[in-house]
């Protein structure tokens, strides 16, 4: 019995070993940062360079688009700080000012370079639950 | 209004208390009154999720915004289909459609085997009701979707999101919610099992069709979001691993491992503990996912918003769940002691403890690269993200690995398999994926992971067509009948298991479509009419921007010409819509070519009105369609593994030799005749004005130039731009043309002005429901055959009893020894 508990124990070991390695050298090579605009603007030259997402607001009024090259240019913005966006492609349908986006790229200098976009759905998923009142009401 | 939903809520958390409590009473005080009682309560909680579910309906219909939820969700305008499937449109209504469709689940389940498994049902009530009440409470005390305003009363509401308003987003959330709710049963009567100690097979006789049904809608589920995101979002791919895509992928996983791992304890009494483990586990990951989705945790494009008070309770739920059913499997440990130690690792057995391992391993991984940003920001304080690339470069080599298992596993014998038969057994598989290997590499395909995908595929058809091969001819032998007919006896009388087979062919096809995604080609244009894009064999044009409106709202379409080799293929219209009052999010339509060698993918992704420039993404992506094929098949097999005991058992000894093939035969012949008459009848019809006629002038524009409006709404029938139209409409209903066809040739001669509005696409979706309309047909004709052939007179059923018997005992252990 204690024969096979050692086999089963040290099979389990090794593979474990095996995963873990394997799952931590993959892991490395496709991590990003996700930070918020804020906290990349705080200090920008740290950030630069590394893979990043970066969540914010798109400033309103700031979404110019160059027709030949496909390129979008805008500004987001959360709490105060704004960072220079680029994006070249197609934007999602929810991308348009004020949106709440998500952009994965790179900070080149003053510009953040986004190679992916993801904004969210405005009305299914609610903006901000967190923010709705608390107060259940009850009465008609 | 809103004051009655609310208290139905509240009645239905006293109710559910209730319940609970005396059935767990009546259990240990051996009162059958009290037992009754908390049944009935149960039943009563359904009738009162069904009335306020009725009410909160009700309140979408008549529109009473001062309802905080109703307002949100809908305004007048809003179609009445989508005003009632709004319910589940939001949070707070999404967990009362949750309790309402648990608490129907859980009625039919306790009403079902309220006789058969006497001991466990008040603890499989009282398990069903704890769940309830969480739910219930959630929305007493925090999502409450009848809550009112206070001060503002609205006379409008906000409308309902145009992405959301499409079938799609109607269908795929309730498919879903019918999987995660069905895992809730198997979860239940496997903690009364391990409460009342009865933990021998009986419990997961009880659970085994309910978990199928589960998984059935969670498979169904899935390819619906799937297809959704395919035709809806414009990036030409179905997945990308989003934190909420996951969440319905996990149980998915260990379901799947359950539903393997049941046969092993079925047959040999192993894995006992394993099987208690999977469906805690199973039923934990669909409270966990949504918990990931509704509060907030994980970040999503498409999760809810941020929640930290639902978090909260949802983590106090979680644990308590885990504490106490993991408790309860380490209290009953020595009653889940395994009768049978595994005797080779060359077993079936064996197999399926590998496949096992590997899709919860596959639950692990997934789940620990979702939550990789909280558990990263946990650790190190940094929000760390990891891409799609991370899941691919896992999840392809142990899909992978879980094809060749599904092939392998049904090939090995029960217990031990020797050299001889392991021989026997791969040696038409193994010709089948070696002649596809070499097939490809003459062929010249340089994607490595589609033609392993594509040998193996092979390998997993070739084990499949094996065993329906080998079996029919068994059974042939015995019974004395062709191979035929021998096929369909056979599949009936083990429906479980070439069942089994039939939604493993199911997983090659969506494994086929996976493949394809390799060789699939991306092209982004910008093009001004005329202009012309090369995109693998196909070469696009595109040709005009054009702008209508209707009522709702305002559509951009652009029409792009297909050639292949010079010649037209077809014309598609991608669009861009922009709903009325929501000008600024206009919503995307595709345009998808079809075919079953690849789809012609369009997305107009943005336009210069003055100088009709129009920015297109064309994706090549081959091989898709087998992936929705698959979900087709898949749900079959399932219905076949599905179905009562009773339909076939006693019938299918009693047909006569050769008769399916005669029958089938003689369908053909009787079908043959009927499409012929259709067709005559088609062209007989000259009718002034039939409602096809009707329905076509409102879809085209007059072209008298006067009036800018439709065929139908016109009201100058006389002027000559009119009349040729109406004429020559006639003439094209005349010659038998369909509606699409007649659509086609104004388009073609015309141009796209002469529609009022761009081809739907309605009519595509209708073409890809078909593979489920022809699952669900086929079913029908299956039960309705089999009842038909179960009906012989008694007698005759009893003199065949020995005879039955020797098949079985013939046709069991897997045919295995019989070659």
């Amino acid at each position: 019995m204690s024969h096979k508990a050692a086999k089963i124990g040290i099979t389990s070991a090794v593979l474990a070993a095996a995963f873990g390695a394997l799952l931590f050298t993959s892991l490395n090579e496709n991590l990003q940062y996700y930070k918020f605009v804020d906290e990349v603007m705080a200090e920008p030259q740290a950030w630069e360079g590394k893979p990043l997402k970066v969540h914010g607001y798109v400033k309103a009024g700031t979404i110019t688009r160059n027709k030949a090259t496909r390129e979008y240019r805008f500004e987001v913005q959360r709490n105060g700080k704004v960072i220079q966006a680029s994006f070249t492609g197609s934007p999602p349908d929810a991308f348009k000012d004020d949106s709440e986006v998500v952009l994965t790229g790179v900070l080149t200098g003053q510009q953040f370079i986004a190679s992916d976009m993801s904004a969210k759905c405005p009305s299914k998923y609610e903006e901000g639950a967190a923010k709705r009142p608390k107060i259940v009401a009850q009465a008609d | 209004m809103a004051s009655l939903g609310y208290y139905l809520l509240l009645a239905a958390f006293i109710v559910s208390a209730y319940a609970a409590a005396m059935a767990v009473a009546g259990a240990r005080r051996r009162s059958n009154a009290l037992i009754e009682s908390g049944i009935g309560a149960f039943y009563l909680v359904a009738a009162i999720m069904s009335a306020a579910s009725g009410v909160i309906v009700y309140a979408f219909m008549a529109g009473e915004y001062s309802i905080k939820y109703v307002h949100r969700y809908s305004d007048a305008a809003l179609p009445l289909f989508f005003k009632i499937t709004s319910y589940w449109g939001g949070l707070d209504g999404s967990i009362m459609f949750w309790v309402f469709l648990l608490s129907l689940f859980g009625s039919v389940a306790v009403y079902v085997n309220r006789e058969r498994h006497r001991e466990l049902i008040p603890y499989v009530v009282a398990v069903i009701s704890g769940v309830q009440m969480f739910f219930l409470l959630l929305m007493v005390v925090h999502n409450n979707p009848f809550a009112t305003y206070l001060t503002e009363t609205n006379t409008v509401g906000r409308g309902l999101n145009p992405a959301l308003q499409n079938f799609y987003m109607v269908i795929h959330p309730p498919t879903m919610y019918l999987g995660f709710v069905g895992l809730t049963i198997p979860f239940a009567f496997g903690m009364a099992a391990l409460i009342t100690g009865y933990l021998d097979d009986a419990w997961l006789r009880a659970v085994r069709r309910w978990t199928m049904v589960a998984w059935l809608f969670l498979s169904i589920g899935l390819g619906l979001g799937m297809i959704w995101a395919y035709e809806e979002l414009g990036w030409g791919g179905y997945w990308m691993w989003d934190p909420v895509e996951n969440a319905g992928l996990l149980p998915w996983f260990t379901a799947t491992a359950f539903l393997h791992s049941v046969m092993v304890q079925e047959r040999r009494g192993m894995l006992r503990v394993w099987n208690v483990t999977l469906v805690i586990t199973t039923f934990f990951l669909t409270i966990f996912g949504t918990f990931m989705t509704r509060s907030g945790v994980v970040q999503s494009v498409h999760a809810f918003g941020q929640d930290p008070q639902l978090a909260r309770m949802f983590i106090v739920f979680m644990i308590a769940l885990l504490t106490f059913s993991f408790g309860l499997v380490i209290y009953r440990l020595p009653l889940l002691k395994s009768r049978n130690e595994l005797d080779s690792w060359v077993s079936r057995e064996a197999a399926f403890l590998v496949n096992n391992w590997i899709l919860l391993f596959s639950a692990f991984f997934v789940l620990f690269a979702t939550m990789f940003p909280t558990l990263s920001e946990a650790v190190t304080h940094q929000r760390l993200t990891v891409a799609e690339p991370f899941f691919n470069q896992w999840m392809r080599p142990i899909g992978l690995i879980l094809l060749i298992l599904t092939g392998i596993g049904p090939l090995l014998a029960w217990r031990r398999s020797t050299i001889m038969n392991l021989r026997d057994q791969f040696l038409v598989p193994v010709g089948f994926a070696v002649v596809t290997a070499g097939l490809l590499a003459s062929l010249g395909v340089r994607v490595w992971s589609s033609g392993i995908c594509f040998a193996l595929s092979a390998f997993v058809v070739g084990t499949i067509s094996q065993e329906f091969w080998r079996g029919a001819g068994v059974r042939a032998g015995v019974t004395g009948t062709d191979r035929f007919t021998a096929l369909v006896g056979l599949v009936g009388r083990n429906k479980r298991r070439y069942g089994g087979y039939i939604v493993h062919l199911g997983i090659v096809l969506i494994f086929l479509g996976f493949a394809g995604k390799g060789f699939s080609l991306e092209e982004k244009a910008t093009l001004t009419p005329g202009q012309q894009v090369q995109i693998g064999e196909f070469l696009l044009r595109y040709d005009s921007l054009k702008t209508h409106d209707d009522a709702q709202k305002q559509m951009v379409t652009a029409q792009v010409t297909v050639l292949r080799d010079g010649k037209e293929v077809t014309t598609m219209y991608p669009a861009r819509w922009y709903f009325h009052g929501h000008e600024d999010s206009p919503t995307t339509e595709t345009a998808i070519w079809r075919s079953f060698a690849q789809d012609v993918y369009v997305f107009l992704a943005a336009f210069e009105p003055a100088t009709q420039e129009a920015s297109l993404d064309l994706h090549i992506n081959p091989l898709v369609n087998w992936l929705w094929l698959g979900f087709g098949v898949i749900a079959l097999g399932t219905g076949l593994a599905l179905l009562p005991e009773t339909v076939f058992a006693t019938a299918l000894v009693k047909i006569p030799a050769n008769a399916a093939t005669t029958s089938l035969l003689f369908f053909v012949l009787l079908l043959a005749p009927v499409t012929g008459t259709a067709q005559s009848a088609g062209t007989g019809q000259i009718t002034p004005r039939s409602d096809v006629e009707r329905k076509i002038e409102g879809e085209l524009m007059c072209t008298c130039g006067a009036c800018r409006r439709t065929l139908a709404s016109c009201g100058m029938p006389n002027c000559h731009g009119h009349a040729a139209q109406s004429k020559k409409l006639r003439a094209l209903l005349a010659e038998g043309k369909s509606r699409e066809e007649i659509l086609a040739i104004f388009v073609r001669d015309l141009g796209q002005d002469i529609l009022a509005s761009p081809i739907d696409r309605g009519f595509n979706r209708l073409a890809w429901l078909f593979p489920y309309a022809t699952a669900a047909a086929a079913l029908v004709a299956i039960v309705f055959t089999a009842r038909r052939w179960s009906r012989p007179a008694a007698h005759a059923v009893a003199g065949d009893a020995g005879m039955d018997s020797a098949l079985s005992a013939r046709l069991d252990d897997e045919l295995r020894d019989l070659d």
